[in-house]
This record gives structure tokens, sequence and C-alpha cells, in this order.
């Protein structure tokens, strides 16, 4: 007991410096270097943000941040974290760069810059089988359950527009794709891309409802205040388009999507 | 009181610590029980007292013959009054409710005469001004004192103490030992273990000295103590007596 | 009078003065606010508390439902554990067996996964949807299989000597652990016990992964919605606390009224 008293009446001096620098070391760190570009993704998106049977990440917005990567002359490196992390992570400098298949709208420009968007997708439903429901106006009724992943456009248009009908809110794709499997929720509120995936996945015991109910388009996610960097990526996406490169991106991809969507007379690409 | 015995054994597992102990003892006020640590002396009492099941054997108290039942055994229980070497109260319970317990739960008693017994049996002990403390807060002699209130309050056939002052120091020892020559002195029947030779010898008529799982002798105290007859009491009667 | 140091001869809270408490407790939580200070000016955070607050109802609703969902499974997991704790001391095997399997599976995996398991294998082959029942029910069972340990090291730590005074008196078994044990086993499980229950609150919030509408799950939503992350989740911490301090203030009350030496 004594010699902690003789120790700190001896610390007096040090102790708050040993504190300040504890705390400078975890205070958050800004995105490693001038030739690294940090990408924000979650990987949990097939066939646009995945990771292939050796952990690493893969797909359709994988390989569009590395072509960005050589035609900006920067080192890439791929972040996985939750989607609903994402935009708070921008903020604060932890990733440079969103490109998660995420929606570019009013809302989240309000924290957020988006580039031009890359591509042009909606909002439909999966449903069970066995639901009743028909369609989005059969929806908003007492003891319906309509279950949408945290943080997606879907989930801010249930919030928005479903008052009777009950919410699910859920982690992730696959939980609530299981809710509907189940039959414990009506339908999932997603993108018309997943949901074709998800019922070819799910044939037995789901439909899709393909008909988008509002429609929305992919850009890239951009730290407000980084015109330069904005300007430099909407450039890579016109030149990408022109080269052709997003045509390959989607026979490498989603040539089955491609098809199934011109049969069904989806627009697919800007 | 009377006590006889007949065929006792009980085994621990490949231990005997009673084996095959039959006695029958003329009538007596009390008995005192002798032998070194680990030759049965606390486990005859426990089973006298109807705390243990012997493995075989008969046991009646006064004519009675006491079953081996769990449920005989409860009866029996209920009307003696035990007390151990140590760890007799229950902490949590103040002197007093220690002494009510029995009453109220055991022999249905209403509370407030209840109540009123043990005020009677702490002031005849000299503990009145202790019954709100809790076990803690008295000195050991005083905790046994409670113990043997406790023992009295159910108005026992008889009163089977374990070695009661052998976790006491001299004072205490002699503080206890006073009540209990004060309960002999009543008429009341007792049946104790000890390694008070003196006091033995005092207070008993009919002694016993176990040892290694038998009654090696028995008899009038006077005789047991004056004219030891085995060579394991005489030895034993030497150790204890050396200081 | 020493304003900094504790007296050689004092146990904890025992005769501390009064003004050695204030300075103390206020260097203490100078020190914390300080180290947050820090951090947070060095984030260069945009603090925007003006949408959280137009959410606040949301807060409010999933804070009552996880008082709700607390105070349920509380109740249910010290049924489930004081009925396995005498389980495990029964006399009829299988019912002794069945409850050790009980507490080892329990307690042997992650809450998370049982949550998952119970409701979406569990309750589904059995027909049962409501989230929330099967929530409070798999909550119970998790927290039940811990109360059940405290509770018989509880019963255990009360000696043997207890229970052979108590037979000596003449009580029977039941009488033994109603007034002997139970008493006696109640101050040694109060701090465990309030331990267990905080950890039951702060638990329930993994409930949000099966779309259960608590407090943690509706912060996250407004984060979603106003991408306030601090101003949501700092809100949710001071929540959680105000659940969980009463508990902890109540224990220690009742520890120093159950105070006796042994």
């Amino acid at each position: 007991m004594n010699l902690v008293r003789t120790l700190l009446s001896r610390a007096g001096g040090w102790l708050p410096g040993l504190l300040a620098a504890l705390v400078l070391s975890i205070a958050t760190a800004h995105a490693a270097g001038r030739d690294t570009l940090v990408v924000g993704m979650e990987l949990a998106y097939p066939p646009f943000e995945m990771t292939d049977t050796a952990g690493r990440p893969t797909g359709v917005s994988v390989d569009l941040a590395h072509e960005l990567g050589k035609f900006l002359g920067k080192k890439i490196v791929i972040q996985n974290m939750a989607f609903d992390g994402l935009i708070p992570a921008l903020k604060t400098g932890k990733i440079d760069l969103i490109i998660s298949s995420m929606t570019a709208n009013a809302e989240r420009a309000r924290s957020i810059d988006f580039s031009d968007p890359y591509l042009s997708t909606g909002l439909c439903l999966l449903v069970g089988k066995d639901s009743p429901v028909k369609g989005i106006k059969d929806l908003d009724q007492p003891g319906r359950s309509v279950a949408v992943k945290k943080g997606t456009t879907g989930h801010a248009w249930a919030g928005k527009n479903l008052k009777k009908a009950r919410v699910l809110v859920l982690d992730k794709e696959a939980a609530a794709v299981l809710e509907v499997v189940q039959g414990k929720a009506d339908a999932f509120i997603y993108d018309q891309m997943s949901t074709y995936q998800n019922w070819q996945k799910n044939q037995a015991t789901t439909r899709a409802i393909l008909e988008p109910f509002q429609k929305e388009s992919w850009a890239v996610g951009i730290r407000k205040g980084n015109g330069d960097l904005r300007k430099k990526v909407n450039a890579f996406l016109a030149d990408f388009r022109k080269r052709g490169g997003f045509e390959r991106l989607g026979d490498q991809y989603l040539k089955e999507q491609k098809e199934a969507f011109k049969k069904l007379g989806y627009p697919f690409y800007l | 009181m009377r006590l006889r015995l007949a065929g006792i054994t009980k085994r621990f597992g490949s231990q005997t610590a009673l084996d095959d102990i039959t006695l029958e003892l003329p009538e007596f006020k009390a008995l005192a029980v002798i032998g070194p640590s680990g030759g049965g002396k606390t486990t005859l009492l426990r089973v006298i007292g109807g705390l243990m099941a012997p493995d075989g054997g008969e046991l009646e108290i006064d004519g009675e013959r006491v079953g081996f039942d769990e449920e005989s055994l409860l009866a029996h229980r209920r009307r003696i009054g035990t007390v151990f070497q140590a760890y007799n109260l229950f902490p949590h319970l103040s002197a007093l409710e220690n002494i009510t317990l029995p009453l109220e739960k055991v022999h249905n008693i209403p509370p407030a005469e209840a109540r009123d017994q043990a005020q009677a049996l702490l002031e005849r002990f000299q503990l009145s001004p202790h019954g709100e403390k809790k076990p803690a807060q008295l000195s050991g002699g005083q905790q046994q004192r409670v113990a043997i209130a406790r023992a009295m309050a159910i108005r026992p056939r008889f009163l089977l103490l374990d070695e009661p002052t052998s976790a006491l120091d001299p004072e205490m020892t002699a503080e206890v030992l006073d009540i209990i020559m004060e309960l002999r002195s009543e008429g009341r029947d007792i049946i104790m273990a000890t390694h008070h030779m003196g006091f033995a010898r005092s207070v008993a008529d009919q002694t016993l000295f176990v040892c290694d799982g038998v009654v090696a002798e028995e008899g009038p105290a006077e005789e047991l103590f004056g004219n030891p007859q085995s060579g394991k009491l005489r030895n034993f009667l030497a150790k204890i007596l050396k200081y | 009078m020493n304003l900094l140091f504790a007296p050689h001869d004092s146990r904890e809270g025992g005769a501390i003065p009064l003004p050695a408490r204030i300075v103390g407790g206020l260097c203490a939580f100078l020190l914390v606010a300080l180290v947050f200070a820090y951090a947070f000016h060095s984030l260069q955070y945009h603090w925007g508390w003006e949408s959280v607050y137009a959410y606040r109802q949301k807060f409010i609703n999933g804070w009552l439902m996880t008082l709700a969902i607390s105070a349920a499974a509380l109740l249910m997991s010290l049924v489930i554990g004081l009925c396995t704790a005498l389980a495990q001391r029964s006399h009829f095997l299988p019912l002794r067996y069945l409850s050790k399997l009980y507490i080892e599976g329990i307690r042997g995996t992650p809450l998370l996964v049982q949550i998952l398991v119970f409701f979406y294998v569990v309750a589904d082959a059995f027909g049962v949807g409501d989230r929330y029942a099967v929530g409070v029910i798999t909550l119970s069972l998790f927290a039940g299989a811990y109360i059940s340990e405290i509770i018989r090291a509880g019963i255990e730590s009360v000696g043997e000597s207890q229970l052979e005074s108590g037979r000596a008196i003449g009580l029977t078994r039941p009488q033994i652990y109603r007034h002997v044990v139970f008493p006696q086993a109640f101050r040694q499980t109060l701090p465990p016990l309030a331990g267990q229950f905080a950890s039951l609150i702060k638990d329930s919030s993994l409930l949000s992964i099966i779309a259960v509408s608590e407090f943690t799950l509706n912060a996250q939503e407004v984060n979603a919605f106003t991408y306030s992350t601090l101003e949501s989740y700092l809100p949710l911490a001071a929540g959680y606390l105000v659940l969980t301090l009463p508990i902890s203030l109540l224990s220690r009350r009742l520890e120093k009224k159950f105070r006796y030496e042994t």
C-alpha cells in the first residue's frame, strides 16, 4: 500500500502525459498514405461484393474498384464492413470510397457525396409462396410482416410507407430471406438483382415480384469536401463505360440475370 | 433412563466404525462416553441420537425400540436435545430465534408462547442481554450455552452432548460444565461424550470406554476411573491425565 | 485529513469521510471525461443531435421493450435456475442428469447461436412464430443455466454442519432448506445474481438479430436513417445504464442488510 502511495506521489508529472499518449494512439486513424485508397464494401452481396473460396474479396464492385485504382494510379485496399457502417466509416475517414452497390438518394446525399450513377435497378419484393401478397399495394395491412435489411433503401422505404404492417429489421440478407422462406415474413423488400437470385435459390418456397416499385441507381460514395476525387471518379466511370468495361463485368458475373431481365424488359445498366 | 444396544454395526466403506456393539446398562441418570478420537465415540452417539442409521443391530431406550427408518428416526430426534462440539447455532438467526425455531417449526408451539419460553431459558442461563445477538457476536461459551438452552427448550427425554467443551478455552469450559452439572442435579438424563475425566467422574453414573469400534470397558464411573481393567483404558487414561 | 487516501483500517465504504469520497469520486469522473473529451475532439466529429431527437419515440419504444423483455426473462430465469439447482440435487436420477445436460449445453454455447437455433430451427419446427415469446424464453433458458449454478454454489456454501444441526433439532429436509439453507445461501448468491441480472439486460440486445424491436435495434435503425452514429449510440449506452445501475445498487443495499459473520 505504501509503495503505491510513493509511486503515485512521484508520478504526478508524467502520468497525464502517458495517458495523453495512450489516447492519441487510440484516437481515430485516417486512411493510410497518399498512394492508397481504402474502399469500403460489405462482402455479403453476391455477385457484386463477395468472397471467393479462399476468402479473398471478389465480385463486380471489387473489380470495379481495382479498375479505378489502375485509372488513378493508386493502390486499392478493400475494407469489409457491415453495410450500415459504411457511411459513418466514410465520414470519419476510416475509408475513402464506398463502392458497395449503394443507392444514391437525397438523405444519404446530406451526409456524403455521390459520383454519377453507374447502375440502375429498383426495389421489388420476394414473397412467400403461400403469401396473399400480390404486389406493393397489398403490403401495408395489419397482420402483414415485411422484412427489410437494416440500413438499405428498402428499410427507409418501409419506415416511411408502412404504417399498418409490421416491419422486421434484419441484419443480414440471408436472415431476411429465411424469414420469408419460413413464412414468418410475407415479403422481403430488396433490389431486383438479389431478389431474382434469392428466388432462384428458393424456388420451392418463394415467388419473386420483380416489378420495381421504386427505381434507384447505384453510385460511388465519396466524403464531402472531396470534390477533386469525385471529378476523377466520374471521369473513370465515363471512360470505363466507353471502353465497354461494364459490358464485360455483366457478362462475367451476371450473365443469367442479364438474360432474365432482358426477357422481363427491365433496364440493366445506365 | 435405560439403554440397550444389540449388535450395532456401522461401516463407512472399508472402515468399520462400530463393530457389533452389544450392551445393556442398568438405570442411569448420566452416561459418560470416553475414548480416543476416531475410536467410534462420535459414531455411537450419532446412532443413539438418531442422526445416523446403523447397518445392523437393535437400539432400545427406556425399553422402547428405536426404528431405523427415516420417519422413526425423525420422531426420535425430535425428543432429544442434541449439542455438538461446535456449529450448533444458525448464524443468520439471533440467539432467541435459534431457540424459537425448533419450538415453532417442529413442535408447533405458537410464536408468542415460543418466545416466552425462549426468554425464560435465556434468563435461566444468564443470557438475557444476548437474546438479540447473532452467534458471531457471542463468545464460544455463550454460543454453547445457547445451544444447551435450545436443547432444553423442547423438553427432551434426554440430552445428548458430544464433547460440548472441546472447542472452548478453560474459562468458558467451566461455565458450560457448570450448567451441565446443574442440569444433572435437577435430575435430567444426560448422555455425554467428553475428554474431561474429572468432570465425567463427578457427573456420571455409568461410563463407556469406546475404542477401535468396540466398547472396551463399561461400568460405574468410580470403578472405571479408579480401577481400569483393560490395558487400552489404562493407556488412554495415562495419556489424558498426563498433564 | 487526507483527501485522496482511505484510512488504514477502513473496509470498503466503511469509514471514509464524506469530503474524501467527493474528492476521490470527482477525480475519477474527471479523468474519464478528459479521456473521452480528447478522443472526441481529435475525431472532429460533427454532432447532429437534432436528427436523432426527431426519432426520440423510437428510442423510448425500444427502451420500454427492452425493459419488458428483461423483466419477463429475469423472473422466468430465476424460476428456471431455482428448479434446476434443486433438480441437480434430486434423488431421481434422470432429472438430475437432465439438468446437468441443460446447464452444460447452455453454458457452453454462445447466446447468439442459441437465439438463431431456437428461433429459426426449434421454434419453426414447432410452428411457434412469435419472436418476442421465443426471444424471452431463449433469454430465460440462457440466464437460467448460469443462475442455477450460482444458486447451487450458494446452497453448497452452507456447511454440512448446518445441515446436521438442522437434523438434530428435528427439522425435515424441506424445513432445513427453507429455514437454514436458503436464508444463508441467499446472502452468498446476491452479488453474482445481481451481476447475472445486469448481464441479462445487456444480453437482451442480441435479440435484435431476430428482428425483435428492442432498444439496440431501434438505436441502430435511427443510426441507419440519420447516419449519426455517436448521437444514436451514446443515448443507447445511457439507457442501459439506467436499467442496470439500480440492480447493482439494490444488490449492495441487500448485501449490507443481510451481513453477518460466519
